[in-house]
């Protein structure tokens, strides 16, 4: 196997999609973020947002933590140790493809 | 996965993990308009007594007043084009940074008239000091140039007092001139350039 294929399938499949990658990139950011600032920020429906986050919460990407402010309900997530090492190594599979098709094109 | 596509993905991570930490709705065109508020300002002074506190107060204000309600009408204006909430999490992490620098400013400028004597010449230097260090406090929210510029002006604000306690009041206003006035017009360039290409661009819709 080429170490190009390799690199592909060494891709974590639960943040290659990019619903979830969008989720894991924008709690990369900022330390928590509300449901509703999520949704907005990534412009996700409700039930959207809702299966990838529980899908990236039973991995142990994300936890998801429920609480009162006021009266109003409010949702807010933050992305794990073990989420934020899948998703630089993520990044790092990602600029090692690209750096590798650049020797390439060198080559 | 192709490799164009990965570069591609990366460049969509970057533009998204700015969008949900960045402050987006700084317009170019309020930058532009502060900058040539200040510039005007500045000019009056030609015809105008900058050593007389009421025509100094008159004109600032009006030039601080006018750059205010610049940005606040080029963010409610953004904000419609891009779709995104005004009173954002940016937006009260922003606000909340600047704050101490906007009261510590308020309470010199009252201060320095108050004292009388001509003190008054010395706030040019004050406000770029306090600005300067509002807008580094709020470089990790706001585009790099912020940074930028709160270290030009925090550069500028220290010559200023220095020449105006050493040479005389008539360097304040020349120098408030250059480092807020010219410094906002920079900063207006550079993000009216960024907004065109932004909208030439639109990497985010892509995806989410």
């Amino acid at each position: 196997m080429n170490d190009f294929k390799r690199l592909v399938e060494e891709l974590d499949p639960l943040l290659h999609e990019r619903g979830r990658l969008a989720i894991v990139s924008a709690l990369a950011a900022a330390s928590q973020l509300t449901f509703t600032e999520l949704r907005d920020t990534l412009e996700m429906t409700d039930g959207n947002l809702s299966v990838h986050l529980q899908k990236l919460e039973d991995k142990g990407y994300v936890t998801i933590a429920k609480r009162f402010v006021g009266r109003r309900p409010q949702t807010s997530c933050q992305l794990t140790r073990a989420g934020r090492q899948a998703f630089v190594l993520y990044l790092d599979h990602l600029e090692a493809l690209v750096h590798q098709a650049r020797g390439q094109a060198r080559a | 996965m192709e490799p164009r596509q990965a570069a591609h993905t990366l460049e969509v991570i970057r533009t998204l993990m700015e969008r949900t930490c960045q402050y987006q709705l700084l317009t170019a065109r309020a930058g532009l308009a502060a900058g040539c508020l200040t510039l005007a300002g500045a000019a009056s002074f030609l015809l105008l007594d900058a050593s007389n506190p009421l025509s100094f107060g008159v004109v600032w204000t009006v030039v601080f007043a006018g750059s205010l309600c610049a940005t606040c009408l080029g963010t409610v204006a953004r904000g419609r084009e891009r779709g995104e909430r005004i009173w954002s999490r940016q937006a009260r992490a922003i606000i909340l940074a600047l704050a101490p620098s906007v009261v510590a400013g308020f309470v010199l400028t009252v201060f320095f008239f108050a004292v009388g004597g001509g003190m008054h010449l010395y706030l040019p230097s004050v406000w770029m000091l306090c600005y300067g260090q509002g807008a580094l406090a709020t470089s990790a929210y706001a585009p790099a140039p912020i940074r930028y510029l709160g270290m030009a002006l925090l550069l500028f604000g220290g010559v200023t007092i220095g020449l105006t306690f050493a040479l005389g009041e008539s360097w304040a206003v020349p120098l408030m001139a250059v480092g807020f006035g010219l410094g906002h017009v920079a900063l207006g360039i550079d993000l009216l350039l960024k907004e065109r290409q932004e909208r030439s661009v639109k990497v985010f819709r892509e995806v989410a």
